[in-house]
C-alpha cells in the first residue's frame, strides 16, 4: 500500500510511475519579523528586475522564432509589467519599512492581482500574467532554480500548481513519467493537451500536493484519478504494466463485419501526426478555434488554409471533419470582444455568432475550407457547433454558397465539401431528421449534449453527478439523433468525451454510431473494443439499455 | 511645454498586448510625463502598464492624452501613431 493517496481528477486514462519534479517549487517567503538590510534588499530586487528582464527577452526572442511574433508579444507586456514604477515605488517604501525584497514583491504583486481577478473575462487574463512576473521574480528573490521542462530526467513525474498548454507541451512523452496539479479540471487546456500526448495525468488535486517533497516515488493513476506516494512494489507494477491496447493502424469492424470509423480529436497542428501515429482512421473533429486563441487579431484566410491542408494531407486516405469557429461559453478570445452575459452558456456562441458578430470571420474560414478541400489529399467535412434551428442550418449553408461564390469571382480553386451538424443541443436531438435530410452527417457531441439535457454545468464539482452522459435521459437523446440521421441516410458519429470511453463503445455501436471520435490516447482501446463487439448482440443490448429507467440499471447492462 | 489630445483606438486588442506594452515604453522613452484616461474621467500616469491595462480599453474608445515636458509634442506623436495603427502594422 502506498504511504498516501492524494485524489483528482484523471485528464489520461493512463498509469506512469515516476520520481517527483516540481516546477516552480512553492517559495518559501522570509519570515515577516526577520531583521533585514533594506541597502542590500534593494540591491537584491534591482538585480531580480535585471536578471528578469534579460530572461524575458531571450524567451521572447526564442519565442517569436519558434512560434511567430504575435505569440511572443506578451513577452513584451510582462517586460512592461515587470519595470511598472508603480510596483517599483511599493516595493521599495515597503523595504525601506523592514521588509525582506520577496516579501515586498509578494504584497506590491498581490494587491494589483486581486483587482484584475475581480475584473470580466480578458482583464482577469492579466491577473495571470502578473502572477508569472511576481514568481519570476521570487524565484529570483529566494534562489529557487527553475525547471527546464524540455529537458527533464527519465522517468520524471511533474508537479506543479497549474501547467499552461505550452508548458505542457514542452513536456517529452519518451522520458515525462506523467504530471499532477493542484488546481485544473478535466477539460483544462493542459489536460486535453495531456491526451493528445498520452500522458498520464492528474490535476485539480488541491494543496495537499504541495506536501509531496520533489523526489519521492510516486504513480500518476490518470485512470482512478489517484497519486500514489511511495507505492509498494505491487502498485508500482501495475503501473509499469498499464500501457493500454497496441496501436491498429487499420481501420477496424466488429466480429461480424460492421465497419467503425475510430478518429481523433485533434485541437492543434502538433496534435495530427500523433493521433496519426495511435492509429487514428482520420480526424473526427478538428477545433479551429484554437487558431484564434493566444494572440492578437485572428488568423487570416491563408493561414486557416494552410492548416487544414496540413490536416488533410497528414490523413490522405481518411476523413477530416473540422467544426467551424465555436466561440463564446467559456472560451472567451480578447480580440472579438465577446459581450458580458449572465449565462453565456445559454448565450451567443457557436453558429449564433458566426451568423452575427463574427460573420466576416465565418466568410473568411469557409473560403480558407473550401480551398483547403480542392487541395489536401484526405476528404474534408465541415460541421456547424450549437445549431438550433433548421433557420440556422440554412443560413450557414448559404454561407458556403457564398464563399463558393466569392472564391468563383476571384478563379481561385476549390471544392464544396460535405457539410454536417453538430447535435449539442436538445432541440437538434428533435430535429434530427430535419437535419439530416439538408446534410451528409450528424456529429453528437456528448459534452454538450449532457450539459444541456440534463441542465448540469460540467465545470461544477456540485453538479458533476448529473454531468454523465450514461444517465438514460443523454442515452436516450443519443439513440433518437441516430435514427433520425439514419432515416435519411446520413452518417452520425459522436466526438464528446464518451466516444474515447472503451468502457462504453459496445452500446454506442450498438446504438448505431458510424463514428466515434476521441482525443488520441483513447484510440487503441476503442478500436481493441470495436473489434470484440458482435454487431448483433450489441444492438440488441442497446435496445434493452435504452429502456432502462435508471442509471445503475444502464450501468448493468453495461457489464 | 505642455500639449493634449483625444484620440480613438484602432487595434482591435485595444490598449492590451503588445500595443500597451509599446505605448508603456515609448512613454518611457521620452522626457516628458504622460497622463492618460478616458475624454472625461480620472486620469492615471501612462509610464504604469498596470494603470494602462486597468483603464480596459478596447477598439473604437477614445482616449485623453496629456503631456508635460520638452518632449510633450513628440511623445504625443508617437502615441498616437501606435493607438492609430492595425496591430499587424505596428513596427515595434
Amino acid at each position: 500500500m502506498a504511504s498516501r493517496t492524494l485524489t483528482g481528477t484523471g485528464a489520461t486514462p493512463r498509469a506512469g510511475v515516476g520520481t517527483v519534479v516540481w516546477y516552480d517549487p512553492e517559495v518559501t517567503l522570509p519570515e515577516a519579523d526577520e531583521p533585514v538590510d533594506a541597502a542590500a534588499e534593494r540591491d537584491r530586487f534591482a538585480d531580480a528586475v535585471e536578471t528578469a528582464r534579460a530572461e524575458l527577452e531571450q524567451e521572447r526572442d526564442a519565442t517569436a522564432e519558434r512560434v511567430g511574433e504575435e505569440e511572443a508579444a506578451i513577452f513584451d507586456a510582462h517586460i512592461q509589467f515587470l519595470e511598472d514604477p508603480t510596483i517599483a515605488d511599493a516595493v521599495e517604501a515597503s523595504i525601506d519599512d523592514g521588509h525582506a525584497a520577496a516579501r515586498a514583491v509578494d504584497d506590491a504583486f498581490g494587491e494589483h492581482i486581486e483587482q484584475f481577478e475581480g475584473m470580466d473575462g480578458r482583464m482577469a487574463e492579466r491577473a495571470d500574467d502578473l502572477r508569472d512576473v511576481r514568481d519570476r521574480l521570487l524565484r529570483l528573490l529566494t534562489g529557487g532554480d527553475r525547471v527546464n521542462l524540455a529537458d527533464l530526467p527519465e522517468g520524471s513525474v511533474v508537479l506543479a500548481e497549474r501547467l499552461t498548454p505550452s508548458e505542457t507541451a514542452q513536456l517529452d512523452p519518451e522520458t515525462v513519467a506523467g504530471f499532477a496539479t493542484v488546481t485544473g479540471g478535466r477539460t483544462s487546456h493542459a489536460a486535453i493537451f495531456a491526451r493528445s500526448l498520452a500522458l498520464p495525468a492528474v490535476v485539480g488535486v488541491g494543496a495537499a500536493l504541495n506536501d509531496v517533497a520533489d523526489g519521492t516515488e510516486v504513480v500518476v493513476d490518470g485512470d482512478s484519478g489517484e497519486l500514489l506516494v511511495e507505492p509498494d512494489e505491487d502498485e508500482r507494477e501495475a503501473a509499469r504494466a498499464d500501457e493500454g491496447a497496441d496501436v491498429v493502424a487499420a481501420p477496424v469492424a466488429t466480429s461480424d463485419g460492421r465497419d467503425i470509423e475510430v478518429a481523433a480529436n485533434v485541437g492543434r497542428p502538433e496534435e495530427l501526426e500523433p493521433a496519426a501515429d495511435r492509429g487514428a482512421d482520420g480526424v473526427g473533429l478538428y477545433r479551429t478555434e484554437f487558431l484564434f486563441l493566444d494572440r492578437d487579431s485572428p488568423p487570416g484566410e491563408d493561414e486557416q488554409y494552410e492548416a487544414i491542408r496540413d490536416a488533410l494531407n497528414t490523413f490522405p486516405d481518411g476523413r477530416v471533419v473540422v467544426r467551424t469557429l465555436d466561440i463564446g461559453g467559456d472560451k472567451q478570445v480578447p480580440y472579438l470582444d465577446l459581450p458580458d452575459e449572465a449565462n453565456p452558456f445559454l448565450g451567443e456562441r457557436g453558429i449564433r455568432r458566426s451568423l452575427g458578430p463574427d460573420s466576416e470571420l465565418f466568410a473568411t474560414q469557409l473560403r480558407a475550407l473550401l480551398r483547403a478541400g480542392a487541395n489536401g489529399a484526405g476528404e474534408l467535412n465541415v460541421m456547424f457547433p450549437l445549431v438550433a434551428t433548421v433557420e440556422e442550418l440554412e443560413a450557414a449553408i448559404a454561407a458556403v454558397d457564398d464563399a463558393a461564390a466569392d472564391l468563383d469571382d476571384r478563379g481561385v480553386d476549390y471544392e464544396r465539401p460535405s457539410l454536417g451538424v453538430m447535435v449539442e443541443t436538445p432541440s437538434a436531438v428533435f430535429m434530427a431528421e430535419a437535419f439530416a435530410e439538408r446534410v451528409d452527417f450528424l456529429s453528437i457531441g456528448t459534452n454538450d449534449l449532457t450539459q444541456y439535457v440534463m441542465a448540469a454545468d460540467r465545470e461544477n464539482e456540485r453538479t458533476g453527478d448529473l454531468h454523465d452522459p450514461t444517465h438514460p435521459g443523454v442515452v436516450r437523446a443519443i439513440a433518437r439523433t441516430v435514427e433520425g440521421a439514419h432515416e435519411h441516410d446520413a452518417w452520425v458519429g459522436m466526438c464528446g468525451e464518451m466516444a474515447g470511453d472503451p468502457a462504453v463503445t459496445e452500446l454506442l455501436v450498438g446504438l448505431g454510431l458510424d463514428e466515434l471520435s476521441m482525443s488520441a490516447v483513447t484510440i487503441p482501446d476503442v478500436k481493441a473494443a470495436v473489434r470484440e463487439t458482435e454487431y448483433s448482440a450489441a444492438r440488441e443490448r442497446a435496445d434493452s439499455a435504452r429502456r432502462v429507467a435508471t442509471r445503475s440499471e444502464l450501468h448493468d447492462t453495461l457489464q | 511645454m505642455s500639449d493634449e489630445r483625444v484620440v480613438e483606438i484602432v487595434p482591435a486588442a485595444g490598449l492590451h498586448a503588445r500595443p500597451a506594452a509599446l505605448f508603456v515604453e515609448t512613454v518611457t522613452d521620452h522626457d516628458a510625463d504622460v497622463e492618460v484616461g478616458p475624454p472625461e474621467g480620472d486620469l492615471v500616469p501612462a509610464k504604469s502598464m498596470i494603470a494602462v491595462t486597468s483603464l480596459g480599453v478596447g477598439q473604437g474608445d477614445e482616449l485623453r492624452l496629456v503631456a508635460d515636458g520638452p518632449e510633450a509634442g513628440t511623445v504625443l506623436d508617437e502615441l498616437e501613431r501606435i493607438l492609430t495603427t492595425p496591430e499587424d502594422e505596428l513596427e515595434a
